[in-house]
């Protein structure tokens, strides 16, 4: 039987493995049965200190609407269909179906009683010292529906 | 929701909280319970097909991941072998100038591939002295009877 090779360079195709999804979930889990809640929301806060500083720098620099770019170019990849509306002091995101869910209930992937926190969390964490305030109005876990904003804090 | 693509910092992230926590013990303890838990697919593929099936299972995954690697399949050997010429994975982490990798990162491909493929009598192996260049070797091959 002839010997088969398969060769490829990163650029033959496009980064978009998904998934890692399933991968993460099991890591919230993991972290969740060992540690319990709060660790998992202390992972995620500690995850996006370090990884969305720069975002947070952007969002700092130019408010809500760096954010809107962000959510806007991670669902355009993974193929997600969101709603946005955006003003300076508000932005509210509507998600139909989050792609992660979606992937991970398509492929049987477990999906982690806490994987909201990593939108939850996330948006209150990439938050954290800026002028702006996150709340998940709405979450269902079936498929990732949600409903997520961003405001403008009251000064004191 | 976090990016698919922004998956492996939160994965380097968490071996580095897990560490903090546990040590690193912790950290082979999570790699061992993602390996059970999260592989499936590999599993079923290399059990069902042998070599082969750890060639569907890379074929899929290294290209989704768009690694740059060579990969060579030769059954009458017993044999798969890959060179990977840049991590998708360790070459992000090394190309973002605002975090630190995890330092043992590369050594969960080791525990959690091992840990599927050994029992279903295949051996595994990987190099990883060069992966601090996002570039490993590897070779799985059939056990002798």
């Amino acid at each position: 039987m002839a010997k088969e090779i398969m060769q490829r360079k990163a650029s033959d195709n496009v980064y978009l493995h998904k998934d890692f999804h399933g991968a993460l979930s099991n890591g919230i889990q993991f972290v969740h049965d060992t540690y319990g809640a709060e660790a998992v929301r202390q992972y995620l806060r500690q995850f996006v200190a370090a990884f969305y500083a720069p975002l947070k720098a952007e969002i700092k620099r130019r408010g809500l609407a760096a954010l809107k770019d962000h959510f806007e170019k991670m669902y355009r990849a993974e193929g997600g269909v969101i709603h946005i509306t955006c003003s300076d002091d508000e932005l509210r995101l509507e998600v139909e179906a989050c792609p992660a869910v979606m992937h991970m209930r398509q492929h049987g992937y477990k999906i982690a009683e806490l994987f909201y926190e990593t939108t939850k969390t996330v948006n209150e964490a990439l938050c954290d010292g800026t002028p702006f305030a996150a709340e998940l109005i709405q979450y269902d876990d079936a498929n990732g529906h949600s409903i997520q904003r961003f405001y403008r804090r009251k000064q004191s | 929701m976090i990016a698919c693509t922004d998956f492996i910092p939160a994965y380097s992230e968490l071996f580095k909280f897990l560490e903090k926590q546990g040590g690193k013990a912790k950290v082979v303890e999570f790699w061992n319970y993602l390996s059970d838990n999260f592989l499936g697919n590999l599993r079923d593929l290399a059990a069902k097909h042998g070599l082969r099936g750890c060639w569907m299972y890379w074929s899929r995954t290294l290209n989704e991941e768009a690694a740059d690697f060579t990969m060579e399949l030769d059954e009458e050997l017993g044999e798969l072998q890959f060179q990977m010429h840049k991590c998708p994975s360790k070459g992000r982490l090394l190309e973002f100038r605002h975090i630190e990798p995890y330092p043992d990162y590369c050594e969960h491909c080791d525990v959690l591939y091992r840990r599927v493929l050994e029992p279903l009598g295949l051996d595994y192996r990987i190099d990883l002295s060069h992966c601090d260049e996002a570039r490993c070797t590897g070779v799985i091959r059939r056990k002798k009877q």
